[in-house]
């Protein structure tokens, strides 16, 4: 019984926790810009992450790994600095951008501008990775996080014709605007596919003890969870593009998506949004700092742990403290966050090669994985879609760039 | 030299079963006439820093002096005591007796005053 109400929790907070600041510009920009169709780039990408995330707890379950300790292990430590690097660095930039979605949040409904808010809130993350456990920062922000629920329901209350949203999941060329399309197909995967996900989800399993006979706990919460955190996503696609795109309105900052809920939320839609918006980056936040020192200690074989008492894993804990300590410091440069976001989210998708491809060989590890290895399959879409994921990225993000 | 790919990069952990930290690096004993021979399992930072670029562990040496937490490391564990090789390396010491948890406790001291730690 207290296995399927873990099973619950894992599912409920996977949902809640799967909307942040990446998912809610891209999918808002996507459909301002091209209606439904770029659907089928959130499932797809939702469908990647799954497998991914699906592969990092069975790794976790089986070996009492991480996916950073292993890739040492198992790569040695010159391999590792490239994807640990890299890992840092899109972690870094990731959270500035939601430190500031959070501001952002903060400004729609207060008025006062959002670098008066970036310290507080920079506080605020800080004080919850001190003072929670894993349980309160896993599970405490997940269900906060259902409040990104609203999209869900504002999507069904606009009533979108079902043909249409039916014809976005499948990929066409659009009419207009290829680099622009491509660039937020590529931007949408990078917002899904964050790869603070994989090892936090797999630090997340060895905190909690999981092992092999918890394996079908690992495979629902990671299917069902993702599958049904895409469709909050979609939400976010569908209300812009019911909402915004009609109405030519463009999502050039948040203020501008915020408008989304105004026809069925009415003269709360904005605090809505802002709620929705500020309750996802935080939970986001939280769990990328806290990823940062997980990936570091693993890395170097520190002791580490949120259910830890800090003092007991002082390396790990000063660990994340400067890393939100450079975001915050990225953050209030005064960066314009939708761009930020728009730039970490985007290099993500040129990075995960360096993450993915020696993931996938450590879940073809015997000696790792015992027999539970993955298939065929499965191995040779991940590969072949990483590979062209950043070959795309490179190609449209100076493209966009230079054009926009 | 089989011993090098089992157990560079490895955790280490001690006879209590508490995390060392991980195999940094693996000393090698030579005598004119023999093959190299391993001698010991080096734990810390410089030893990492080494493998990089010598001027990279040579700096790390001297931040660890100037922190004054350079004393006895790099860790170096003799290869007799080394009890098991699996997922992790077993040794015989305890992390106390060694310089392994030198930054973590000089940092813990700091830590240990901030409110909630």
């Amino acid at each position: 019984m207290k296995k399927v109400g873990n099973l619950l929790l894992g599912v409920v907070t996977s949902i809640g926790g799967f909307v942040e600041v990446g998912s809610i510009s891209t999918a808002a920009q996507a459909g301002a810009d091209f209606g439904f169709g770029l659907l089928w780039a959130i499932a797809a990408a939702g469908a990647l992450l799954a497998m991914l995330v699906e592969m990092s707890g069975r790794l976790a379950s089986v070996s009492k790994q991480t996916v950073a300790g292993a890739v040492r292990q198992r790569f040695g430590f010159h391999f590792q600095l490239i994807p640990l690097g890299a890992e840092l660095v899109t972690d870094t930039l990731l959270l500035a951008a939601e430190i500031g979605g959070v501001s952002i949040a903060l400004k729609l409904v207060s008025g006062v501008g959002f670098q008066w808010w970036v310290v507080p809130v920079g506080i605020v993350a800080w004080l919850v990775l001190w003072l929670g456990s894993f349980a309160v920062i896993e599970d405490g922000l997940g269900l906060l996080g259902l409040m990104t629920l609203a999209f869900v329901i504002s999507a069904w209350r606009l009533h979108p014709p079902v043909h249409s949203v039916v014809r976005g999941l499948v990929p066409t060329v659009p009419g207009h605007d290829l680099t622009h399309y491509g660039f937020l197909a590529v931007s949408i995967v990078g917002a899904t596919i964050s790869p603070y996900l994989l090892n936090f989800y797999a630090s997340g399993a060895v905190e909690e003890k999981w092992t092999e006979p918890d394996l079908w706990i690992n495979r629902t919460t990671a299917y069902v969870g993702m599958g049904f955190g895409s469709i909050v996503s979609m939400g976010v696609l569908v209300t812009a593009a019911v909402v915004l795109g009609p109405e030519h309105i463009e999502v050039e900052s948040y203020e501008q998506a915020a408008l989304m809920f105004i026809p069925v939320y009415g003269r709360w839609g904005v605090t809505l949004f802002a709620m929705a918006l500020g309750v996802g980056c935080l939970g986001a936040a939280v769990e990328i700092a806290l990823n940062t020192g997980y990936v570091l200690a693993q890395a170097f074989g520190w002791t580490w742990g949120a259910d830890k008492k800090r003092r007991e894993a002082a390396r790990f804990s000063a660990a994340f403290t400067v890393v939100l300590l450079a975001a915050l410091g990225v953050a209030l440069t005064g960066f314009d966050p939708l761009r930020l976001t728009l730039v970490s989210v985007a290099l993500t998708v040129v990075i995960m090669p360096f993450v993915v491809l020696p993931f996938i060989v450590l879940m073809n590890d015997r000696e790792l994985v015992k027999q539970h290895t993955s298939g065929p399959i499965g191995n040779a879409v991940l590969a072949t879609l990483t590979i062209l994921g950043a070959i795309l990225a490179l190609i449209v993000i100076p493209l966009e760039i230079l054009g926009g | 030299m089989e011993l090098v790919r089992n157990c560079l990069d490895k955790l280490v952990v001690d006879r209590n079963g508490r995390q060392m930290g991980r195999v940094d690096g693996i000393l090698l004993e030579c005598t004119d006439g023999t093959p190299p021979r391993v001698s010991a399992l080096e734990i810390g930072p410089r030893v990492l820093g080494e493998r990089l670029h010598p001027k990279i562990g040579r700096l790390i040496a001297a931040l660890e002096e100037l922190f004054g937490v350079a004393d006895g490391r790099p860790v170096r564990i003799p290869l007799g005591d080394v009890l098991e090789i699996g997922t992790a390396v077993k040794v015989d010491a305890a992390i106390g007796e060694t310089a392994a948890g030198n930054v973590e406790q000089r940092l813990r001291a700091w830590i240990a005053k901030i409110p909630g730690a």
